[in-house]
């Protein structure tokens, strides 16, 4: 399935895979540009190395936007196979984050590269990375796994869903520091919702690799983990609930 | 061994089948009264031997396709169940699962994998799968550009390599030209005499004459006559005259 998906996506691009690096890159650079260089030195770590913060945010963040794209049409688009070939249904979103994973598994190379040229901390701070991937993994399978039915039922959750792409990237801190939501006078209500978000402690972990000084609390650790599991038992259980009423609709 | 014990399955009618957001916040929590749902199919029940072949024959509407769905585990049904011993194929339909910007080769190969086929099986038996579909060249040109028929021959060739035990065919006899519907057929005919177990819908008397031996009428969603292929043949003509 996964193969299939990326054959497909990629079969008639001249570039091909490097798409999946390219576009990461490209908004790298576009942040860079915009906050690094006209902003000044006020985002981003003091060391002057913002490029690599970027860089691990948004090749992370990529995976969680085109999941999110892409998971709602998982079913509707392949109604044709649904229909003939009987197959474990979940078989279908699962199978769109996992190859949005690989190409997030592609781009290690390019943040490898960042961190070198860059003097990112290399250590046992490694170590948040892959914790980083299960919780946002499980974040995601839940995701793909909730919308991917009740789009088949009611349209305007394709809507929603890229609403949500555009709030979930300014709402998590994918491309400024934590530290800068809580350094700032919002009142304290916003702040708390704000940490509500499991997507914020996932992008703290994806920093802290090379960053431990992002390393996330405990609190906001045990909330993104709570968020983030919550999610998956909570689409797993609506996609086992939704999917006789799916069959018909396809 | 297919059996069915007591199956029915319902579906909305009236209302918009697909909901929208706002229809969902107006009448959140109210439930389609039963008015508006119909039985496509209701207490049906019967056995399938493995070997045998099955014509499934009744008007439009009366539940053959649903029943067939049902029977390939792609629809879960509301009341009653069906198990199935063997390993079913995938529904025998047009053009089913390829995606129109790969080639034909590159379909073969993917829906091949989808079905269940050992890629290496697949890539020795590919000439052989061109040949059938009469296909030729145009195997490297994108789906998309091919005709219909390219489709469907293309479709059958993939199929007629599969090894499962029980197959199930939607009227995909239907399409095609005169000398394909002869391969077709006896493609078909050799599946059969492998002791494969058929279920077939069709419309065309000939077709079933020709492959079963047992026949299940269908009506309204109900199951009314199951016995050998002329009794049901028998009573669907009488209701068409009456």
């Amino acid at each position: 399935m996964v193969q299939r998906d990326l054959t497909i996506k990629y079969q008639q691009s001249v570039l091909g895979y490097f798409w999946s690096l390219l576009e990461p890159l490209a908004m790298a650079g576009v942040y860079w540009f915009v906050f690094g260089v006209l902003y000044g030195t006020r985002v981003g770590p003091d060391n002057g190395s913002y490029p690599l913060f970027l860089v691990s945010g948004l090749f992370a963040w990529l995976w969680v936007n085109s999941t999110i794209g892409e998971a709602t049409k998982a079913l509707t688009s392949q109604a044709q196979i649904i229909k003939t070939i009987r197959l474990p249904r979940e078989v279908y979103p699962i199978g769109r984050v996992l190859a949005r994973f690989a190409e997030y598994l592609a781009g290690l190379p390019v943040i490898a590269l960042f961190v070198a040229l860059y003097n990112g901390h290399v250590g046992w701070s490694l170590l948040s990375l892959p914790l980083a991937l299960l919780l946002q993994a499980s974040f995601l399978l839940g995701f793909a796994l909730l919308v991917a039915p009740l789009n088949v039922m009611m349209r305007d959750i394709e809507r929603i869903s890229r609403l949500l792409q555009r709030i979930l990237f300014y709402a998590a801190p994918v491309i400024y520091p934590l530290s800068l939501v809580d350094g700032s006078n919002l009142p304290g209500w916003v702040k708390t919702l704000y940490h509500a978000n499991p997507l914020v402690g996932v992008f703290q972990l994806h920093h802290a690799a090379w960053y431990p000084s992002e390393f996330p609390s405990p609190t906001l650790l045990v909330t993104s983990a709570l968020g983030c599991f919550a999610l998956l038992i909570l689409g797993w259980w609506s996609f086992r609930r939704l999917e006789p009423a799916v069959l018909k609709e396809l | 061994m297919i059996e069915a014990r007591g199956l029915g399955i319902k579906f909305v009618k009236q209302r918009r089948r697909k909901l929208r957001l706002r229809e969902l916040v107006i009448h959140l929590g109210r439930k389609a009264s039963s008015k508006d749902e119909f039985w496509a199919l209701r207490d049906v029940s019967f056995q399938i031997r493995p070997g045998e072949a099955v014509g499934v024959i009744g008007r439009n509407g009366s539940g053959k396709s649903t029943l067939l769905r049902l029977i390939a585990g792609v629809m879960t049904p509301d009341e009653g169940d069906v198990t199935c011993h063997q390993q079913v194929a995938p529904l025998l339909q047009v053009g089913a699962g390829f995606s129109g910007d790969l080639t034909g080769r590159e379909n073969v190969q993917l829906v091949g994998a989808l079905y269940g086929l050992d890629p290496a099986h697949l890539k020795r038996k590919l000439p052989q799968i061109i040949e059938f579909a009469e296909i030729g060249d145009f195997i490297d040109m994108p789906v998309r550009h091919y005709s219909s028929g390219m489709k469907v021959r293309l479709g059958f060739a993939i199929t007629a390599q599969l090894h499962h035990p029980v197959l199930l065919v939607d009227e995909a006899l239907a399409v095609g030209d005169k000398d394909f519907r002869a391969k077709c057929y006896r493609e078909m005919e050799r599946m059969r005499s492998e002791g494969r177990t058929l279920v077939l819908v069709s419309h065309r008397e000939s077709d079933l004459t020709r492959f079963c031996t047992r026949g299940l009428f269908l009506e309204k969603g109900r199951l009314v006559v199951d016995g050998t292929l002329d009794e049901a043949l028998g009573t669907y003509q009488q209701g068409a005259r009456a």
